[in-house]
């Protein structure tokens, strides 16, 4: 079954004469226990296109599933809690909380969802170490190199184990072994059977972790490839 | 998430700093100021509160103060004696001579001519010396701060000689008497001397202080003598009031306080509001962040309304904490003598910061919750 | 686990217990207190309140003198006892001792020429007799006997105005010794003396009772006058209850028993102890007997009256 579903996607930004349309009938669809790739050039509306997914923006026209669940049908609040319970992020700009440890910024989508602090943190810390940086757990993100920030953020993004997850531009503030390293983790700890992943990327170095590029341009989606996935 | 609330608040230290100091600046600025303000204009009706032996004032019809007094007439003691639910009425003297040292030194005195009989009124709170040396002839109490403007520079010391209308007197006392309005030195001396002091006039009895029998309360009696004696009959707390109501009236010194006042609460609002308000637009990337998380607008509510509580306790208890030892320090100064912290200026400040502080984090609140999620990929 | 931060909350708890205690400590309790002395207090329900000075029940009587002179004698002191007529003072007499041996003198040469009179007279009448005795007018003139009858006439009218003279030396004489009794000063009542303001040796004008020498009246029993204002008087019952206690000791209370009111309303006079005496209303006083004295009550001693009362219309 396809995570992510969508057809004839449509959004338009602005009013009367400035508006633009930025997605023009995008139809989209991830696979679980694969990890697709979003490329294009800047403004072509990938960033809007992910957005819609997550349920973070409304779109005017079409329709968007997540496993089998249109998310039109939900109430806002039940979007959130969709979000909250099967969504996890990794963001360009990887937006730690500066003043949590990085244990801590982990464990936040455990706290939204209730669970007790020790336990969260404790559960958090664990999966930093399977991540690599389980000696910098109990650092402040400013004191972590843009790597290690965005493995915390990783680590947020799994650490609910989500059945999608959206990243953003995940390499583009990294140097290139950096980037190669966290492309490397997100392959092999978010690629799970249960699970898609949606890379939002132009950098082409990284094109080989996926196993499949959706390519897209000036709002539609122009052609799908299967590079085959040799890690 | 409280905790994230939390860690998000203190995180930035220097912010989380500027912020209390703000608080507790504009919660101390706001008590002092409000506190002083009501404890001089309280000063009007201090002498009313100081007689602690009776809770009625009989006065001259239209007496708007206690300053401003007219003369009852003996008789009109009998008329307040024949009311009934008066357990007893004692009359008093008030009046303003010139008093002189020896040195040369003279002020005006507000004298109070304690009746002869009972010594109703006499001051309790003595600092050197006994009251009850008033009964013996031509002695005097002299409040502390009347005895340093009258004696500079001298040691507090009894048995100093005052001249009052060619009667000299002995200081046998010097009493913590609470402070007039005015700076005058206040005196407290017996009825008949006390009449010497001022010179001749034709009536001479000032106020009859009342006090209730048991069962009877203050104001149904001085209501009751008010009808019944045809004078001006007030309780202790009326009359305080309305001199104090006089002097709001009819002094510069309330618009004088009052833009002060105004001020500190603009400052306070601009400096507390703003800082609070910066604050959660300084964190909105990250409130942005835990949305597409997936933190409910409820969940941001709580935080923000958790680190404004937060700030606003630990402000405002600082802040407070900072006025206390003010008016703990401030009561040493003679001048400031008997000042004290209003609970009334503590608490409402306290509230009043709490509505600016929820004024402030509501705006921000409103940033947070209008905020678009999908912000946060747009790097 | 820690959570650092909390230094300054936990600061702030402190700081609000601390400005707590210190606002509690500093704010002023206004305790209530007695009066030195307990000021006169009423015993019933409705009163009328009033001022009154203590005096003897026959009122004070300001002895006064009918002569001027010069007291030579006292013989009292003041507090004295002393009975209906007891000699209080004398004045000098001794003018009033020569006029007596004066008019004693008048008498005794009154006296002795009336004797010398009546014998002449009797000698005439009984020449006049003799003469009349002898019927012949040959014998003795008629001339002779006429002038025989006329100086028995004339001796008894001379002896006439020896009398008159005596009469006249004698009331002299009374009149002397009444001035003479009249010096001595006593006691109009069985009473006490309250006041002695003479003393031998000094010069007493006589007259005015403005500046009494000597003052008289009974204590016992002792009355008290009090002033009721005019606008209470309308409240007044007849034969009321009434008690006083002196100024400065309202702790001691006498009972009165009513007498009788003064018939006058008069303007009052400040009993209050003022430097100028003055008049700010009218009076009704009331007379009162105190029922129980006791040796602390002095005549003229000034006293807190309150005196049971109708209640006013507005007492509910």
């Amino acid at each position: 079954m396809n995570a992510v579903h969508c057809q004839q996607i449509e959004k338009s930004f602005g009013q009367g004469e400035t508006r633009t349309k930025v997605l023009r009938g995008v139809d989209f669809a991830a696979a679980q226990g694969e990890m697709t790739f979003l490329v294009g050039p800047s403004g072509c509306g990938k960033t809007t296109l992910i957005s819609i997914i997550a349920g973070l923006l409304a779109s005017d026209a079409g329709s968007v599933s997540l496993f089998g669940e249109s998310l039109c049908s939900l109430s806002a609040r039940d979007q959130i809690l969709f979000r909250r319970r099967h969504l996890g992020f990794v963001f360009q700009q990887y937006h730690l909380l500066p003043s949590l440890t990085a244990a801590e910024n982990a464990a936040v989508p455990l706290l939204a969802a209730g669970m007790n602090r020790k336990l969260a943190v404790k559960k958090a810390t664990e999966l930093l170490g399977a991540l690599g940086i389980g000696n910098r757990a109990d650092a402040a993100p400013r004191l972590l190199s843009g790597g290690q920030q965005q493995r915390v953020a990783l680590a947020r993004a799994l650490v609910h184990e989500p059945r999608l997850i959206i990243c953003d531009e995940p390499t583009a503030a990294l140097d290139h072994k950096s980037g190669e390293s966290v492309m490397e983790l997100l392959s092999s700890a978010a690629v799970h059977p249960d699970r898609a992943v949606v890379v939002v990327t132009h950098d082409n170095r990284v094109f080989r972790f996926a196993h499949r590029i959706a390519h897209m341009d000036d709002g539609v989606i122009t052609h799908i490839e299967s590079p085959g996935n040799q890690i | 998430m409280t905790y994230v609330a939390f860690q998000m608040l203190i995180g930035d230290r220097a912010k989380y700093i500027g912020l209390l100091f703000a608080v507790a600046f504009s919660t101390f600025l706001l008590q002092n100021q409000t506190s002083i303000f009501s404890n001089l204009m309280k000063r009007a009706g201090n002498q009313i509160r100081d007689v602690t032996d009776a809770d009625v004032w009989v006065m001259a019809p239209k007496t708007e103060y206690f300053d401003q007094t007219k003369a009852l007439q003996e008789s009109d003691l009998q008329k307040v004696r024949g009311v009934s639910g008066v357990d007893y009425a004692v009359r008093i003297f008030k009046g303003l001579p010139i008093a002189k040292t020896r040195k040369g030194q003279f002020a005006a005195c507000s004298v109070l001519g304690l009746d002869d009989a009972t010594l109703l009124g006499a001051p309790r709170n003595m600092i050197l010396g006994n009251w009850q040396d008033l009964w013996k002839p031509n002695c005097i109490v002299l409040d502390k701060a009347g005895y340093l403007l009258l004696f500079p520079g001298e040691e507090l010391k009894l048995g100093q000689e005052l001249e009052l209308n060619d009667q000299r007197v002995k200081v046998v006392g010097i009493s913590d008497a609470l402070p007039a309005f005015t700076t005058f030195p206040l005196i407290h001396a017996r009825y008949t001397e006390a009449l010497t002091f001022q010179g001749r006039q034709r009536q001479q009895l000032s106020f009859v202080l009342v006090r209730p029998t048991v069962g009877t309360s203050p104001d149904e009696l001085a209501t009751r003598i008010a009808e019944q004696t045809g004078l001006m009959a007030l309780t202790t707390s009326q009359f305080q009031r309305a001199s104090v109501v006089y002097y709001l009236k009819n002094t510069g010194i309330p618009v004088n306080f009052g833009i002060t006042v105004v001020v500190s609460i603009i400052v306070g609002l601009v400096v507390t509001g703003q800082t609070f308000y910066l604050f959660i637009l300084e964190n909105l990337k990250q409130f942005g962040a835990l949305k597409a998380i997936g933190v409910t607008n409820g969940s941001m509510l709580g935080m923000v309304l958790f680190q404004s509580s937060l700030v606003w306790f630990v402000g405002v208890s600082i802040g407070t904490a900072l006025s206390a030892t003010f008016f703990n320090i401030s009561s040493l100064v003679i001048q400031l003598r008997h000042f004290i912290f209003f609970w009334e200026s503590a608490v409402g400040v306290a509230a009043f910061m709490l509505l600016i502080i929820a004024l402030a984090s509501s705006a921000g609140l409103m940033r947070v919750i209008r905020l678009q999620p999908a912000e946060v990929f747009r790097s | 686990m820690k959570i650092k931060g909390l230094i300054l909350p936990t600061v702030a708890g402190i700081c609000l217990v601390y400005a707590a205690v210190s606002i509690a400590q500093s704010h002023p309790q206004r305790v209530l207190t007695d009066p030195p002395k307990a000021p006169p207090r009423t015993s019933f329900a409705h009163t009328i309140a009033a001022v009154g000075l203590i005096e003897p029940s026959s009122e004070s009587i300001h002895i006064g003198s009918h002569r001027i002179g010069v007291v030579t004698k006292v013989n009292v002191i003041a507090g004295d006892k002393v009975a209906k007529d007891q000699v209080l003072f004398r004045l000098d007499t001794r003018d009033l001792s020569a006029q007596r041996k004066t008019a004693l003198a008048k008498i005794a040469q009154a006296t002795a020429e009336s004797r010398t009179t009546a014998v002449l007279l009797d000698q005439a009448r009984r020449r006049l007799k003799s003469a009349n005795s002898l019927t012949d007018p040959r014998a003795l003139a008629t001339e002779e006997r006429d002038d025989r009858a006329s100086e028995c006439a004339r001796l008894e009218a001379q002896l006439a105005t020896s009398q008159a003279t005596i009469a006249l030396a004698q009331a002299e004489l009374e009149t002397v010794e009444t001035e003479i009794t009249r010096s001595t000063v006593t006691s109009p009542i069985d009473g006490t003396v309250l006041q002695v303001r003479v003393r031998e040796g000094e010069f007493i004008e006589g007259g005015s009772s403005n500046d009494p020498r000597l003052i008289v009246g009974t204590i016992d029993p002792l009355h008290l006058r009090a002033d009721i204002d005019e606008f209470e008087i309308a409240r007044l019952k007849p034969g009321a209850k009434a008690i006083a206690s002196p100024r400065g000791d309202a702790e001691r209370k006498y009972e009165l028993q009513f007498v009788r009111y003064e018939p006058l309303v008069i303007p009052k006079k400040s009993l209050t102890g003022d430097s100028t005496e003055r008049v700010d209303t009218r009076v009704l006083q009331a007379i009162f007997r105190l029922k129980n004295p006791d040796d602390r009550l002095f005549i003229g001693q000034q006293m807190d009256v309150f005196i049971e009362s109708h209640p006013r219309k507005s007492d509910s």
